[in-house]
């Protein structure tokens, strides 16, 4: 019994497979959202938000997505990465009212939590993870064990979650973070990330032994399965950073239209 | 600035750095220089066996005269295997479309097939060209292929874990041995590349079997299995 998705060297088939730490990890979530949000009366909004993150969680992780890419696929990989560390991120923040969050203010997590969601901070925090994540060493050893595995997926929750929180989060409220910076914040991040983008599109050979050496899925060679993780990091990555840039300054332009509003 | 960003930015600055240093030969190559294999080099070279198979077009195919001259890369697999086979040779395939014409043209790459039952000479075809349609697939007896294997000091091939055979139809693994051996053009095998060899492996090997074997190829070169 596998209890995360980790790469095991067996011949992939399209058998359903169970991963029960998935599954407590998602109901950890849920538990987790209830206890915090108690006394706090989350909007039907929030809480819809809160499910959509944790939903698209689940799906990045569980079979098949999650057991194809941790030990067969590079592209699939990359698409766990950019639901774990891209999409579900906003969508949990967003989910947390604004009540239970003034509530643990000044507690040591959310503390620590408003150090490291310092703009600046984030960003090159959130860039460092996705370089040290995404780097071959770091990914062969990890992906060969359910622990290695499930710490590379933690750490690109982690920090898509510091990486989206200046942005989504109202507290703690940044007067020097107005909406403007955001969207130049969002873009930043797409420049920053061009950089593995154009290490795995235009590698001569396969980075990953992991995906190089595993049993084949399908017709694609390893060149043209890494190649695709590079398209699919940029224009999967840019186009979630260049559509919540493009919800920001909506934001922005009803801000400045309609400054009571 | 804070220290705080200072060190967030000098972390981020070395991660940048080294991404843009790291390559797949920079990662694993131990022996840069050294003019060192990484396949594990056979300590005796010995003599290739004298054998002739069909090909995957029914003709005969007479293994020392067909590669005599050429680096020859030797594999039994089988088309239904579900992880090794498939992953040798789409590497194999890799790194030899990485090459100049002029040293690909001396290689020859040549399949023998270890499930002669299901491996038609159609199938076998059919598979091979996904990898590189110039690769040989061969097709012979099982009793004979395992006597060529021994002849190679492999192991040889099993239907794994029936017994009585499986009838027809019955999906069945066959376990085999799982190295390609390189054989110089001069007929003796001189190094083995067990499951796991990667291309940037393969990129760093070839030059240098290719080079091996254009020494022993050549008149007045050195040759047979004292030549290294």
């Amino acid at each position: 019994m596998q209890w995360w998705c980790a790469a095991q060297g067996i011949p992939w088939d399209w058998s359903w497979r169970p991963y029960p730490g998935v599954w407590l990890f998602v109901a950890c979530l849920c538990f987790a959202y209830r206890a915090f949000t108690r006394g706090a009366a989350p909007s039907r909004l929030e809480v819809v938000r809160f499910a959509g993150g944790v939903l698209i969680l689940w799906v990045a992780l569980d079979w098949p997505v999650g057991a194809l890419g941790s030990g067969y696929l590079a592209s699939v990989h990359m698409v766990q990465f950019l639901l774990i560390a891209l999409l579900a991120p906003p969508l949990v923040i967003a989910g947390l009212p604004r009540a239970a969050l003034e509530r643990v203010r000044g507690g040591r997590a959310i503390s620590l939590l408003g150090l490291l969601a310092r703009p600046l901070i984030a960003l090159l925090f959130f860039n460092a993870i996705v370089i040290a994540t995404h780097w071959p060493e770091v990914v062969d050893s990890l992906m060969a064990s359910q622990a290695g595995s499930l710490a590379l997926d933690m750490a690109w929750l982690c920090g898509g979650l510091i990486f989206w929180w200046p942005v989504v989060s109202p507290v703690p409220h940044r007067p020097r973070f107005p909406l403007g910076v955001r969207i130049c914040y969002l873009i930043a991040n797409t420049v920053l990330m061009t950089l593995p983008y154009v290490f795995l599109t235009f590698a001569e050979l396969p980075f990953y032994a992991t995906y190089e050496l595993a049993p084949p899925v399908g017709t694609l060679s390893a060149g043209e399965d890494q190649r695709l993780a590079g398209l699919i990091m940029r224009i999967g990555g840019g186009t979630i950073l260049w559509t919540a840039a493009g919800v920001v300054f909506w934001f922005w332009y009803r801000s400045e239209k309609d400054p009571a509003g | 600035m804070r220290p705080g960003r200072v060190v967030a930015a000098a972390v981020c600055g070395v991660g940048l750095a080294g991404f843009a240093c790291a390559s797949p030969d920079t990662a694993i190559d131990r022996t840069e220089g050294t003019g060192e294999l990484r396949g594990l080099a056979v300590e005796r070279p010995f003599e290739a066996p004298e054998f002739a198979l069909a090909d995957s077009r029914g003709r005969r195919f007479d293994f020392r005269r067909e590669t005599a001259g050429s680096l020859t890369l030797l594999f039994f697999g089988y088309t239904n295997c579900p992880d090794i086979c498939p992953v040798q040779m789409a590497v194999l395939g890799a790194a030899l479309d990485d090459l100049p014409y002029a040293d690909r043209r001396q290689i020859e790459v040549v399949f023998v097939t270890t499930d002669p039952a299901r491996d038609t000479p159609d199938r076998l075809r059919s598979w091979l060209d996904r990898f590189d349609a110039s690769f040989v697939g061969l097709h012979g007896e099982l009793e004979t292929v395992n006597e060529i294997q021994a002849a190679f000091r492999l192991p040889p091939a099993r239907i794994e874990g029936a017994s009585p055979p499986p009838n027809a139809g019955e999906p069945y693994l066959v376990g085999h041995a799982t190295p390609v051996v390189a054989v110089t053009g001069d007929g003796v095998a001189r190094a083995l590349y067990p499951s796991g060899v990667r291309q940037t492996d393969w990129r760093h090997d070839l030059p240098l079997l290719l080079r091996l074997n254009r020494s022993v190829s050549k008149p007045g070169g050195e040759t047979g299995p004292s030549g290294g």
